[in-house]
C-alpha cells in the first residue's frame, strides 16, 4: 500500500501537481496497480540479467562533423524555430531574449 | 482504394494525384466531426503537393512506392513546421523544428500527408479516450473505441479517411487499434525503424509502424521507413532482404506456432472460434505446432513497471520552460509543478507518479531491478520458440517454429466509458506487450467481423523476420477474399 505521505513526497520529487479529488483517486489507483504487480514476485529471476533492451546494441561514435541537414540556412532556420517555441519572451534592444525565473 | 490500387489506377488515367487527395479531404470534412480521427488537416498544403505531383507524373515519373499517397500522421511523430502536440495541453503548441527520420523517408518518397491524427496523451492509453482534445471514435460503431493509443490513424485508416497512416507501438498502440478499426498494423523489430522525431513514451519498447489497408501496404511503407539512422543509435540495418531464400512466394514459413498462454481464460470465445477456423485452414499447408511462451503471465506487471519508469524519465523534459505551455508561479519549482499539473492530463501524470516510485530507493529492487530481469525471461520464450532443434535431433521437439499466431486483442471493440478504472484498460494490451518486451516484429490483419465489429489476427516473427509476417500475412488476408 501506498501512503498519503509518500504520494505528497513523490509530487515533490516528479514536480507534478494533483487536485484534492485526483490525490485521493491516485492514492487509490496506486494501490490497486503495484497489488496487480506482486505477481512478479512469483517470477524466478535467479540467473536471469538486468535487461534495459531486448536487442543487442554497442555504443555509437561518430566524428563530429557538420550534417547535409546541417546546412547553415538550416542551422538559422531550426535557430528561429527553436526561439519562437520558448514559452516567454523580452523584446528590448536589438534583440529578443528568452525570459525565465531566477534560478537562486 | 488502397495503395497498390491506387497506382494502377494513376497509370491508366483513371484518377489523378489531386482528385485523389481532394476527395480524402470532402471526406474528412464530413466524418471528422464524428469521429475525431484528426486534430488538423493540412488541406492547402496536401492540394498543393498533389498537382505538383501530378505535374511530375505528367512529365513521365512512374507512380511507384509512395508516390502522391495521402497518409495520416499520428501526433506524436515531427513534421517540420507543423504541431506536434501528442494530444495533450502541454505541447498545444508545440511547432515541430525538424522532420522526424520517417517524415523525411516518407517526404523523399512522394508521399503526402493529411493532418495529424488523435492519439491518447502522449501515446499513453488503449483507447484514445486520453486525448486532451476529445476521444476519436471506431468508424464501424461510434458508441466504441478505434482502440489506442494510435486511435486517430487506425480509424482515419478504416473509416476511409486516409489512404495509410503511420502510428507508434509501445505495447500495443499500433496493432490494437488496427484490430479494432478492421485495418493492418505493424509494429517493427525494436531498431528496424529510426525513433528520431518520435514524441518518447518508453524509449526501450517505442517503435514506428504503418498502418494500412492491406498487407501489401504495410510492407511498401515499411519497406520505405526502415533502416540505420545517425540520429537513432539503436535503429539497425535491416540487412538483405534476399538473404532469406524464398523457397516460393509466401512460403518463407512452414511451422507456425500456437502458444497456448494467448488462447487461455480472459480470451473472447468468439475470437477464439475465429482464430482456430483460420489455423485449421491453414493446416493444410503448414505445420502447427503448439507451443508455450511460459513467462507470458508476466509480461502485463512487467510492463507497467517498465513504462512508467522510463515515462517519468522522459517526461522530466515538459516543464514549461524551453517549449510548450508554461503557467506562471512564484517561484520556479512553482513554474515546474503548476507547467506540468495544468497542462498535462491524468493518466500521464499518474504514470509520472508511479514511474518515480518504483524507481526510488528502497523499491528499486523490488520492482525495476525484477522488471528488467522478467524482460530477458520473456525474451528467453521467444528466442526458444524460434530456435530450430539440431539436425541430428532424433524427435520431434516443440519450438523450432518459424511464426507465431495469436489473438491480438481478448475482445472485439469495447464501448466509450467502459474502462473506467486503469487496471482494466492495461489488460485490453495483454496479447501485443510481449512482442515489445522481446523487441520481436509483430502484425496485426483483419479477420471475420463479430457483430459486425473488426477483431484482428496477431503474427509474430523472430527479430528483423518482417518479410515472414508479410508472407503469411499475405496467404491469410486471401482467406478473406
Amino acid at each position: 500500500m501506498i501512503s498519503k505521505e509518500d504520494i505528497e513526497h513523490l509530487k515533490d520529487l516528479a514536480r507534478v501537481e494533483f487536485g484534492k479529488n485526483e490525490t485521493e483517486k491516485l492514492a487509490e489507483d496506486l494501490g490497486v496497480i503495484l497489488a496487480h504487480m506482486d505477481s512478479l514476485k512469483d517470477a524466478d529471476v535467479s540467473g536471469a540479467p538486468e535487461t534495459a533492451r531486448a536487442i543487442d546494441i554497442k555504443n555509437v561514435f561518430k566524428k563530429d562533423e557538420l550534417a547535409a541537414r546541417d546546412a547553415e540556412a538550416d542551422q538559422y532556420q531550426t535557430a528561429i524555430a527553436l526561439i519562437n517555441a520558448f514559452p516567454e519572451k523580452y523584446e528590448a534592444g536589438h534583440g529578443t531574449y528568452l525570459k525565465v525565473k531566477s534560478i537562486l | 482504394m488502397n495503395i497498390t490500387e491506387f497506382h494502377a489506377a494513376l497509370k491508366n488515367k483513371k484518377t489523378s494525384v489531386k482528385e485523389t487527395v481532394v476527395s480524402y479531404l470532402d471526406k474528412i470534412k464530413k466524418e471528422n466531426k464524428n469521429l475525431n480521427a484528426y486534430l488538423e488537416v493540412f488541406t492547402e498544403e496536401s492540394e498543393m503537393l498533389a498537382e505538383d505531383i501530378d505535374k511530375r507524373i505528367k512529365e513521365g515519373e512512374e507512380p511507384s512506392g509512395l508516390l502522391g499517397v495521402p497518409i495520416a500522421m499520428k501526433d506524436n511523430i515531427l513534421i517540420r513546421g507543423h504541431i506536434a502536440s501528442a494530444a495533450s495541453k502541454i505541447l498545444g503548441n508545440y511547432i515541430a523544428s525538424y522532420d522526424a527520420f520517417v517524415v523525411e523517408k516518407l517526404k523523399e518518397a512522394g508521399a503526402i500527408f493529411l493532418g495529424r491524427t488523435n492519439m491518447d496523451e502522449f501515446a499513453m492509453g488503449s483507447s484514445t479516450e486520453n486525448s486532451a482534445y476529445g476521444p476519436a471514435r471506431n468508424p464501424f460503431d461510434p458508441e466504441r473505441v478505434p482502440g489506442g493509443s494510435s486511435g486517430g490513424s487506425a480509424a482515419a485508416v478504416g473509416g476511409g479517411l486516409a489512404m495509410a497512416a503511420l502510428g507508434s507501438d509501445t505495447g500495443g498502440s499500433i496493432r490494437q487499434p488496427a484490430a479494432f478499426c478492421g485495418v493492418v498494423g505493424l509494429k517493427p523489430t525494436y531498431g528496424a525503424v529510426s525513433r528520431s522525431g518520435l514524441i518518447a513514451m518508453a524509449s526501450s519498447l517505442d517503435q514506428i509502424g504503418p498502418i494500412a489497408q492491406s498487407v501489401e501496404d504495410a510492407e511498401t511503407i515499411f519497406n520505405i521507413i526502415s533502416g540505420k539512422d545517425g540520429l537513432d543509435s539503436t535503429s539497425t540495418e535491416l540487412g538483405d532482404p534476399s538473404s532469406e531464400p524464398q523457397k516460393r512466394p509466401g512460403r518463407q514459413v512452414a511451422k507456425i506456432g500456437v502458444p497456448k498462454e494467448y488462447f487461455s481464460e480472459g480470451l473472447d470465445s468468439r475470437i477464439k472460434k475465429s482464430i482456430d477456423d483460420i489455423i485449421g485452414k491453414l493446416s493444410k499447408d503448414y505445420e502447427i505446432i503448439e507451443i508455450s511462451l511460459p513467462h507470458t503471465k508476466y509480461a502485463l506487471d512487467c510492463y507497467y513497471i517498465i513504462v512508467p519508469a522510463e515515462v517519468s524519465s522522459n517526461m522530466a523534459r515538459y516543464d514549461g520552460i524551453r517549449y510548450g505551455m508554461r503557467q506562471n508561479a512564484p517561484n520556479l519549482l512553482g513554474v515546474y509543478k503548476k507547467s506540468r499539473g495544468e497542462g498535462i492530463g491524468l493518466e500521464v501524470r499518474r504514470r509520472i507518479l508511479l514511474g518515480t516510485y518504483v524507481l526510488s530507493h528502497g523499491y528499486y529492487d523490488a520492482y525495476y531491478s525484477s522488471a528488467q530481469k522478467v524482460r530477458a525471461l520473456i525474451k528467453k520464450d521467444f528466442d526458444e520458440a524460434f530456435k530450430k532443434p539440431a539436425h541430428n535431433a532424433t524427435h520431434s521437439v516443440a519450438g523450432g517454429v518459424d511464426i507465431i499466431i495469436a489473438p491480438t486483442t481478448p475482445s472485439p471493440p469495447f464501448k466509450i466509458g467502459e474502462k473506467s478504472d486503469p487496471l482494466s484498460m492495461y489488460l485490453s494490451d495483454i496479447y501485443t506487450i510481449p512482442a515489445n518486451l522481446a523487441g520481436v516484429p509483430a502484425l496485426s490483419l483483419p479477420i471475420e467481423k463479430i457483430d459486425n465489429l473488426p477483431v484482428g489476427i496477431q503474427l509474430i516473427a523472430p527479430h528483423f523476420k518482417e518479410n515472414r509476417l508479410f508472407g503469411l500475412g499475405r496467404e491469410i488476408e486471401k482467406l478473406f477474399k
